[in-house]
């Protein structure tokens, strides 16, 4: 069979074949990538929007968790002063109901009671980042305000808000004064007015000024038990963190094994694209010699 | 026997088919590298003998024509494969342009979804913050945008294919009009007998040319030919060439008619049109329609949502983007509140609810288009896109093989060698000194023949 004369279109081809293949490998190497258009694996493609989707939810659940600690960890530690105020306030209230007091000193307890009943009123309207903390959802305005009497009543409502923190799963972030400082029975600021108020009247008995800090020890209990809510929503906050970090890891490890490149075989590729190259254009070199027209000579003639 | 005369005559014919043989060679060499050249050669033939008796005697050498050394089969093959060619090519073209706007990575309409839903999250652990609520309309603008912006250049895309589809029927029209008058002149030269190889050697290339932009057939007889689109509309008969023409539907679509008027759009299968037309009328409309009932699906869901809950000032939420549905909806695709209070994020009228937030953010788990979720919707269109090119290219470059391989088994039948023509001049060479020796001895015989009556 006659051969094609026409050499200089294959090499061409060769050389384009070996000019694709290096591309691809230099591209897969310097992107770290094996696929980098869609088409390069059209199913893997799709798999890594979802695994993206997945990344980007990840990197915003830890961002908000940690947001959410930092307000739930000020949140408790101010509940924390309260908690020792409050020791403080049972403590004068015993000390008061001791029959050897004078009203003198009784009035001077209850001074530093009405000042630790200050001091509570302001951490409950504790606000951060511009809102107040235990106000519920209605959080635009201070949840305690005092009426003409000096009675401190509740503004805010009972609402809990939820945050999603992983797919799927909420947790409550906040607590309302309604269950911390004036839950039904437990009111924080009644019980501490009751006993300056029983403090100041002369008339009271001991019993009296007992009850008196036997309410505000309930109150206490009550906002007590409630504050658990913080140490355990941060616990629960901590658990998501890990967890979230190590489904970044997987995510991660998943999104290399769908369309990360494996460099040694990319580079492996490369090296004989190179080698491909190399051996098309000296074949080239060599095929373009000469003919038999180079051996007319005209001595021949 | 003719006597020496006659001797002096073959010796004489001789040496022209050696010139013949000649000239083909030179020709040959000349056209080294003229495209779909094909080889030529000197068609020679025995003289007719001259019977004497019993005896005949031969009478030289005849040459009959220089023909040219071609395989119609091979030619029609390639022009064929050029079809095939010309269509996956010019194909993967316009869908390479269609993918870079599908990215899978931290770009582009993926992304920007889940920037939105980001935002959401943000905004739930501190509700009633107003940049908060910003940075959620800012987001949803930017997804919005994401759209708009695919979906204007998918537009523009069919808009620059529609410009190709105008070009190429241009360019249709000028080949199928070279090809009618080469075909007139080859039945002016046939007709006087005259040769005609180059004639038909600069049709074929036309013919393949053209094979590149349009599905063509051929029917030809020999003294004849027909060429039509696969689908029967003409495009050449001898020597009348058949304009196609275009001319934009309601739509603005450029359709393709042939000379008799007939929308041949649809039935346009091979050559750069038949890509053209597959991307612009089948592919590219299927991804648009597949944006669209994303962007629907999502604006209907979140304002659903939306309507759900309570805005910053307690009233119930209205729409968080226009309502858009049906085709067009991605390039529609915008956020219809400015006010960040607007946001309907809590969910019992108070401001520090965020009650509504999970309602907003479930749209993100929920079946928008489809049956699937926003991101798994997305990652179909990628997946669409990607099967596309990667089936366009896969059929390109098998197709190119094919084409190559098909173009050198042409060359090996057609092609000029220069080692072929390097012996065949030396052959040609020493034949015509070999018949010129004969034309010296006969010379010399004649003139001992002469001679032998001056010494008588």
């Amino acid at each position: 069979m006659r051969i094609s004369p026409e050499t200089s279109q294959i090499l061409l081809n060769a050389l384009n074949a070996s000019d694709r293949a290096e591309q691809a490998a230099l591209q897969q190497m310097s992107t770290g990538k094996r696929v980098n258009q869609a088409s390069d694996d059209p199913a893997a493609a799709a798999m890594e929007v979802d695994i993206a989707a997945q990344m980007d939810g990840c990197d915003q659940y830890l961002r908000s968790i940690g947001s959410l600690s930092s307000e739930l960890q000020t949140t408790d530690s101010s509940l924390n002063s309260v908690v020792t105020a409050l020791q403080r306030a049972i403590t004068l209230g015993t000390e008061g109901a001791n029959g050897t007091m004078s009203s003198q000193d009784r009035e001077t307890l209850a001074e530093e009671v009405k000042g630790i009943a200050q001091q509570v009123l302001g951490v409950a309207n504790l606000s951060y980042n511009g809102h107040y903390v235990f106000a519920g959802t209605a959080d635009a305005e201070p949840p305690y305000v005092a009426d003409d009497n000096g009675n401190i009543t509740y503004q805010g409502n009972d609402a809990v808000n939820t945050v999603e923190v992983e797919t799927g799963q909420s947790v409550a972030v906040n607590q309302p004064g309604s269950a911390l400082f004036s839950a039904t029975g437990a009111n924080v600021f009644q019980a501490l007015n009751n006993l300056v108020t029983e403090m100041q009247d002369p008339s009271a008995t001991t019993d009296d000024i007992g009850n008196a800090t036997t309410a505000v020890r309930t109150a206490y209990d009550q906002l007590n038990s409630a504050r658990s809510f913080y140490g355990s929503t941060l616990d629960q906050l901590q658990s998501s963190q890990d967890f979230l970090n190590s489904e970044q890891v997987q995510l991660s490890s998943q999104q290399d094994s769908t369309i990360g490149a494996d460099l040694n075989t990319a580079a492996a590729n490369l090296t004989s694209a190179e080698e491909a190259r190399n051996a098309a254009v000296q074949a080239a070199a060599s095929m373009n010699g000469m003919t038999l027209m180079d051996y007319i000579s005209p001595a021949t003639a | 026997m003719s006597g020496l005369i006659g001797t002096m005559w073959i010796a004489l014919s001789g040496l022209a088919a050696q010139q013949a043989g000649l000239a083909a060679t030179t020709n040959n060499v000349a056209n080294l590298n003229t495209p779909g050249y094909s080889r030529q050669r000197p068609v020679l033939e025995e003289a007719d003998p001259i019977l004497q008796g019993n005896l005949d005697f031969g009478d030289g050498v005849q040459v009959q024509g220089i023909a040219s050394v071609r395989s119609d089969l091979l030619t029609l093959q390639v022009a064929d494969e050029t079809q095939q060619q010309g269509s996956s090519q010019a194909y993967t073209n316009a869908m390479n342009q269609v993918e870079t706007l599908f990215p899978d990575d931290t770009t582009g309409i993926g992304a920007e979804i889940s920037g939105f839903f980001q935002s959401l999250n943000n905004l739930s652990t501190n509700p009633s913050d107003l940049t908060q609520r910003q940075a959620v309309l800012t987001a949803a603008g930017n997804m919005a945008n994401a759209f708009q912006t695919s979906a204007n250049q998918l537009t523009q895309i069919r808009g620059q294919l529609d410009l190709n589809v105008q070009q190429q029927v241009g360019q249709v029209n000028q080949l199928t009009q070279q090809i009618a008058t080469i075909n007139t002149k080859l039945a002016a030269v046939s007709s006087a007998g005259q040769q005609y190889s180059s004639l038909l050697d600069q049709r074929d290339s036309l013919i393949q040319q053209l094979s590149g932009i349009v599905d063509v057939s051929q029917i030809n007889d020999g003294t004849s030919l027909t060429l039509t689109t696969k689908q029967g509309a003409a495009l050449v008969v001898d020597g009348s060439a058949y304009s196609l023409t275009t001319q934009p539907d309601s739509s603005g679509t450029e359709r393709i008619y042939s000379a008799q008027g007939a929308d041949i759009t649809s039935q346009i299968s091979g050559g750069a049109l038949g890509g053209i037309v597959q991307a612009r009328d089948q592919d590219v409309p299927a991804l648009e329609a597949q944006l669209d009932s994303l962007a629907s699906g999502m604006v209907t869901a979140l304002n659903t949502a939306n309507a759900m809950g309570t805005d910053l000032n307690g009233n119930p939420g209205g729409n968080l983007f226009l309502p858009v549905t049906g085709a067009g909806a991605a390039s529609a695709m915008k956020v219809a509140i400015t006010d960040p209070r607007l946001l309907a994020a809590g969910s019992d009228g108070t401001s520090g609810s965020n009650g509504n937030i999970a309602n907003l953010s479930a749209v993100a788990n929920q079946a928008v288009s489809n049956g699937l979720t926003p991101s798994g919707a997305y990652g179909n269109i990628v997946f669409q896109v990607g099967m596309n090119v990667s089936n366009g290219t896969a059929e390109l470059y098998a197709s190119k093989a094919m084409l190559q391989q098909l173009q050198q088994q042409q060359s090996s039948v057609s092609g000029v060698s220069l080692d072929e023509e390097a012996s065949n001049l030396l052959l040609y060479q020493r034949a015509y000194q070999a018949a010129a020796e004969a034309v010296t001895a006969v010379n010399q015989m004649l003139q001992t023949a002469i001679n032998m009556g001056a010494g008588a």
